[in-house]
């Protein structure tokens, strides 16, 4: 995809990140759209971000915020599925309840969560399955997003485990239900109710009620939210009330119908040939996204730019990033920050190159995980319905003058 | 000793959300295209989601709308009937759509 045309495509219409007119020609998946301007409303607790809907809030992250390994909370992104969020919830009289096949039903305060339990951290990207949605060609279905449905954070709690062997798992307990506090307009909407089978739940697998040091802000999860460290963030339910054990699975349409990509091993299909089976998204695959310097840019010809971004996967671990100044030719490695975050967080990179010639440059970075798990380009990322698990090499063109 | 530390810090810690009052999420025009059907899909779409969920989808066909409209009845469980749906679909189709049936 040439430049002018994801201009193009990141128009801008009154405040709303509407999608422009230009459809892509031939089906080959291309950059996200990208550009698109922050919008002049700033949500509660939140800076002014890119925004899709107001009710279910969505609001993206841009770019320029991915030099960091830790998002702010004010600039972090926000994807509700319910039109109805409380927007008050007292902390003195809160509860989690745990409930189904329990020795001892629960319910915890707040106050005992922060108190009779080890408080643990974990730091961890949180991603929307959709991120980079609108990189598909033809356009798949769902919000259009650019590459910043998505933040790291360092989340405190308590782990989900101490919390099950505290009520006593009974013995023919399997799948674990979580629910969150949101509410749909008609009664007979399905909840927006989550189903993690007990082999899935390690003890990275937290409870949280605080992010980056300060309470959950409001619009993403206050005052407790699921933190599933490695898989997309469609589970990671929040505002969450309730959970409940089961030794059946539950059928759900969170679960079953929405979240889910071709059970095939490239994980692809067509329009005309949808595939039969799906799989749901879980495990994130590895990426990287350029923070700096942004698409259209101005940079100074023979002055020294540092590029910078951040790379992550399911928890592998990110290897090296490349960065290719010659359109994927070659590659020279980026160098990486020290890891201490951990393996489920932004692994930030750095780059420094001197322009030596006038016009445009374009930059493309390329993550790599610790069992060799590579970035494909932009073009070879197969179509998948829902337009989830998009990976490709990021590519932000600049002007040298 | 060091536990008593810890707790100490704990309590000292905030337990109340940084913002006390309700929060309000602001309201948002969005600039969705006026034509024939635009009542229907107000009557029938507004009550769950914003327009915005609407534009940001991008062009797609009419398969695709009819899709989405058929996904809220059936999944979402919107009391809309038959007749309501083809309205909402050949505008969503005529305004967001890609020229293409399927």
């Amino acid at each position: 995809m040439e430049r002018r045309d994801f201009f193009k495509k990141a128009a801008v219409v009154a405040g709303a990140a509407a999608v422009g007119s230009s459809t892509a020609e031939a089906n080959l998946t291309h950059q996200p759209i990208d550009n698109r301007k922050v919008s002049t409303v700033a949500f509660p607790e939140k800076r002014p971000l890119i925004m899709y809907s107001d009710r279910p809030p969505l609001l993206e992250t841009p770019r320029e915020v991915f030099t960091s390994a830790l998002t702010p909370n004010d600039q972090f992104f926000v994807r509700w599925h319910m039109p109805d969020i409380p927007t008050h919830i007292d902390p003195d009289t809160f509860t989690i309840s745990v409930n189904g096949l329990v020795e001892k039903e629960l319910k915890i305060s707040l106050n005992e969560l922060k108190t009779k339990f080890e408080q643990v951290e974990v730091t961890a990207v949180l991603q929307c399955g959709g991120n980079s949605r609108s990189a598909f060609t033809p356009i798949a279905g769902g919000i259009q997003w650019g590459s910043g449905a998505m933040g790291c954070a360092t989340w405190k709690g308590v782990r989900l485990s101490d919390i099950l062997d505290h009520a006593g798992l009974k013995r023919d307990a399997e799948w674990i239900g979580f629910n969150g506090s949101e509410k749909a307009a008609y009664y007979e909407t399905p909840n927006f109710v989550r189903e993690l089978h007990l082999d899935e739940l390690d003890d990275h697998v937290i409870l949280a009620y605080e992010m980056n040091g300060e309470d959950l802000p409001y619009l993403n999860g206050y005052p407790l939210r699921l933190i599933i460290p490695g898989t997309y963030s469609d589970s990671w339910v929040k505002m969450l009330s309730n959970i409940t054990v089961t030794n059946k699975y539950k059928h759900l349409f969170f679960m079953d119908v929405a979240y889910r990509v071709p059970d095939n091993k490239c994980e692809c299909e067509t329009p005309q040939k949808k595939a039969p089976k799906t799989k749901p998204i879980r495990k994130m695959n590895v990426k990287s996204v350029i923070g700096y310097p942004t698409n259209g840019a101005k940079i100074n010809n023979k002055s020294a730019v540092v590029v910078r971004g951040v790379a992550w996967d399911d928890g592998h671990g990110i290897q090296d990033v490349m960065i290719s100044l010659d359109g994927g030719k070659t590659w020279d490695k980026a160098l990486l920050d020290d890891g201490k975050l951990g393996r489920y967080a932004y692994r930030t990179f750095r780059y420094t190159f001197k322009p030596l010639e006038f016009g445009e440059k374009t930059i493309m970075a390329k993550a790599i995980n610790k069992i060799g798990q590579e970035q494909p380009f932009d073009k070879e990322i197969k179509w998948n319905h829902g337009g989830y698990k998009y990976n490709g090499i990021d590519k932000v063109t600049v002007e040298v003058v | 000793m060091k536990k008593m530390i810890l707790i100490t810090v704990l309590l000292a810690s905030s337990l109340f959300a940084q913002v006390k009052e309700n929060i309000e999420v602001p309201y948002v025009a969005f600039p969705i295209k006026m034509g024939k059907g635009f009542d229907a899909v107000q009557a029938n779409c507004l009550m769950c989601h914003s327009f915005g969920y609407i534009i940001n989808q991008g062009r797609q066909s009419r398969q695709f709308w009819r899709g989405k409209v058929d996904k809220m009845i059936k999944h979402f469980k919107a009391p809309i009937d038959e007749k309501s749906a083809k309205i909402v679909t050949d505008y969503l189709f005529e305004h967001y759509g890609n020229n293409k049936e399927k």
